[in-house]
């Protein structure tokens, strides 16, 4: 019985219904299987094999996002259980994330951060328009192991460099890993800056937070 | 005839903008800044002060088409190249505002300077279907809250053509308009003859950016022509249908149209629209794929359903080199709006989805520009054009090589010579180095550069110019 509900739950990772995932969710809770068990049995092996799909070729952005959107859904329902039971869930590392200040373009920062997501790790999504302190503040308050800033355009991009500074200047650059990311960043930017890592998108960002963290896949 | 196609049946065209009236109604747009929501309040528009969304009755979109300038001229620094508009046929402009440049010199990607828009508007002013200006980078080396001042007026400098590019917030205003006013000799011209405009691009989805709308609209009073350039994509930033994407597109333009119309009724606007396409696997803007291709045409016949002046982005390319990708891109993607009837294509220049500038390249879309040119000529079919009487004489199995209408076949439109593409006997390329079109369009922008400038700006006006970027950078700051 709970390993038909597993493979329900993964299914429900694979095909992205985040209306099944929560119901799968909830029986689970309601049938008394352990919410540490219901992630990491039922819904990461769903994620796994859509990561799977994706690196094959057989599955594209929009499968990866509606995965991350349907792991979100159970999750949400099974957290307070979890917490309740003292249980909790492993996570690759905490992300702080948001578009530089003077900048409303968003498309880019939710892409990477709804592919670190459904790499594992917690995201903390700042939005847009974001001052360079705001990061440096989350960061602090959530004890992130990285950073990312992203900007569209040349002008804001300026910004990142300030994300650095005030990393800096909190006092949290040494535990803190900070990633840059926009059409017009590089990594020669990236380095000029002192920031630790750039990547070209969503899905190299999974490898870049990885390696900072060092994270084996 | 003319080689005309359009994208849209007559009751596509209704359906894209009944739709578009309805997402303005019904779900409405975000408007950042501090000017466009009162506007749109005072005027009927029911606007959510929390969210920032106004939802427009299509009464306002009536209001604004019946008052929007169907026709102008968009002058320039030297009136020989002014352009009417609506046009007849299609010309050219430089595509804007990458961020990097491949260096000449080392064949390396790297960030845009002002001496790159310099050498690129000297390289654009030569090419013969180009007629609007646009800084092809970002000008790295300028400050970056004076940037796009400089960059405007390095481009102004650099050429005598019609010239375009942004503004990114009301503080940069005054220094701009001052800047415009000196170039056109003063105000009065500057309004009158149209010489500069701006480029705006909503933030997809239905997204106003604030600093940006606001400066914008404080131009108004200067009535600086305003482009209106939309870029939905579809899957991310807009619907993953390409007919819906082709309805937020025009919806964001009609819903830019109201507010501009109602803070300065009467300000010439251009319908525009860069429209792109989403890498399913890395989720990349693509703007160089047969779908832009076919939405930007759709929606250069969506403009001119409106009565517009009606341009599109093209000759675009995703490619990261200079080469058969990029030609082959910037074909599939000039030819659909060019067969829409636009009045400007704008791409000109660059590759990498927009983001880098490529010198040569600019002589080799000029080249694009003018097959496609030939392409939309069609075929004269005016009486007489059928030759009967030379067909006659030379009879059954003799040529017409010596017959008077072959002769004149050789000096008249119907027959395309290359500037770039050499006809040459294999032997005779073998013997030249076997220089590709690339190679040509190097050593044809090395004697560019190599002339005097045409049409540089008289020392009092540069002079003038500067003053200005002075108190720009110091004041600004």
């Amino acid at each position: 019985m709970t390993a038909e509900l597993f493979t329900a739950m993964r299914q429900s990772i694979v095909d992205g219904e985040a209306g099944a995932a929560g119901d799968l969710a909830r029986q689970a809770l309601a049938t008394g299987v352990s919410p540490l068990d219901a992630i990491e049995r039922g819904y990461v092996p769903g994620l796994t094999a859509v990561g799977e799909a994706f690196s094959a070729g057989d599955m594209f952005l929009p499968d990866m996002m509606l995965a991350a959107r349907a792991m979100k859904a159970a999750v949400e329902i099974l957290e307070p259980a979890l917490k309740a039971s003292g249980g909790q869930r492993q996570i690759a590392g905490r992300v702080v994330i948001g578009t530089i200040k003077g900048d409303i373009h968003e498309i880019g920062k939710n892409m990477v951060a709804m592919m670190l997501a459904s790499a594992g790790f917690e995201i903390h999504d700042l939005g847009v328009d974001v001052p360079a302190e705001r990061f440096a503040e989350k960061a602090a308050e959530v004890d992130a192991d990285i950073v990312g800033v992203s900007a569209l355009l040349t002008t804001t991009m300026a910004g990142q460099r300030n994300v650095v500074q005030a990393i800096v200047a909190a006092g949290l650059r040494s535990r803190v890993k900070i990633i840059v990311g926009g059409a017009p960043a590089t990594q020669g930017w990236a380095d000029e800056i002192g920031a630790d890592g750039y990547s070209e998108d969503g899905v190299a960002s999974v490898a870049l937070a990885r390696q900072l963290l060092g994270i084996s896949a | 005839m003319r080689f005309e196609h359009s994208i849209l049946a007559a009751a596509d065209q209704e359906r894209v903008h009944d739709e578009s009236l309805r997402i303005l109604a019904e779900v409405g747009l975000r408007f950042h800044g501090t000017l466009a929501l009162p506007l749109l309040e005072a005027a009927g528009a029911q606007v959510d002060r929390e969210t920032g969304v106004a939802r427009i009755p299509r009464s306002l979109v009536e209001q604004a088409l019946a008052i929007v300038p169907k026709t102008f001229t968009l002058g320039a620094r030297n009136p020989l190249y002014d352009f009417a508009l609506p046009s007849p046929v299609t010309r050219y402009a430089m595509d804007g505002t990458a961020t990097f440049v491949l260096d000449t010199a080392t064949g390396e990607r790297r960030y845009g300077t002002r001496r790159d828009i310099t050498e690129a508007l000297r390289v654009f002013q030569e090419v013969d279907l180009g007629v609007m200006a646009w800084p092809p980078v970002t000008a790295s080396d300028a400050p970056a809250h004076s940037r796009i001042l400089h960059e405007f007026l390095t481009m102004a400098a650099a050429t005598s053509k019609h010239g375009q590019h942004e503004v990114h917030s009301p503080e940069q205003v005054p220094y701009l308009a001052a800047a415009l006013s000196v170039l056109a000799g003063g105000d009065d011209e500057l309004r009158q003859r149209h010489s500069y405009s701006v480029i705006y691009c909503p933030v997809a989805p239905l997204t106003h950016d604030g600093p940006m709308l606001d400066a914008y609209l404080a131009l108004g009073s200067l009535d600086i022509p305003v482009m209106v350039m939309p870029m939905p994509v579809t899957g991310t930033t807009g619907p993953a249908r390409l007919f819906g994407n082709v309805c937020v597109a025009n919806a964001e333009s009609l819903s830019a149209l109201v507010v501009f119309q109602l803070s300065h009724p009467g300000r010439p606007m251009i319908y525009s629209s860069a429209t792109g396409t989403m890498d399913f696997h890395s989720g990349a803007f693509l703007g160089g794929t047969p779908e832009m291709g076919l939405m930007t045409a759709a929606l250069t016949t969506m403009g001119r359903f409106y009565g517009l002046p009606s341009t599109a982005a093209g000759c675009t390319s995703d490619a990261h080199e200079p080469g058969p990708e990029a030609v082959i891109d910037k074909l599939l993607t000039t030819l659909p709006p060019v067969a829409a009837g636009a009045d400007i294509v704008i791409g000109i220049g660059e590759i990498e989805s927009d983001q880098t500038l490529v010198l040569e390249q600019i002589l080799v879309d000029a080249e694009i520009a003018r097959l496609c040119e030939r392409i939309a000529d069609g075929i004269d079919t005016s009486p007489g054009a059928e030759l009967h009487d030379d067909i006659a004489e030379v009879g059954p199995g003799g040529n017409f090589l010596a017959q008077k209408s072959t002769r004149a076949a050789t000096r008249s439109r119907e027959f395309v010579r290359p500037g770039l593409m050499e006809r040459l006997s294999h032997d005779a390329w073998r013997q030249l180095g076997r220089p590709s079109m690339y190679d040509r369009a190097r050593e044809r922008v090395a004697e560019i550069l190599a002339r005097p400038q045409v049409d540089p700006l008289p020392q009092a006006t540069r002079d003038a110019l500067d003053e200005i970027l002075t108190a720009a950078d110091r004041d600004l700051a």
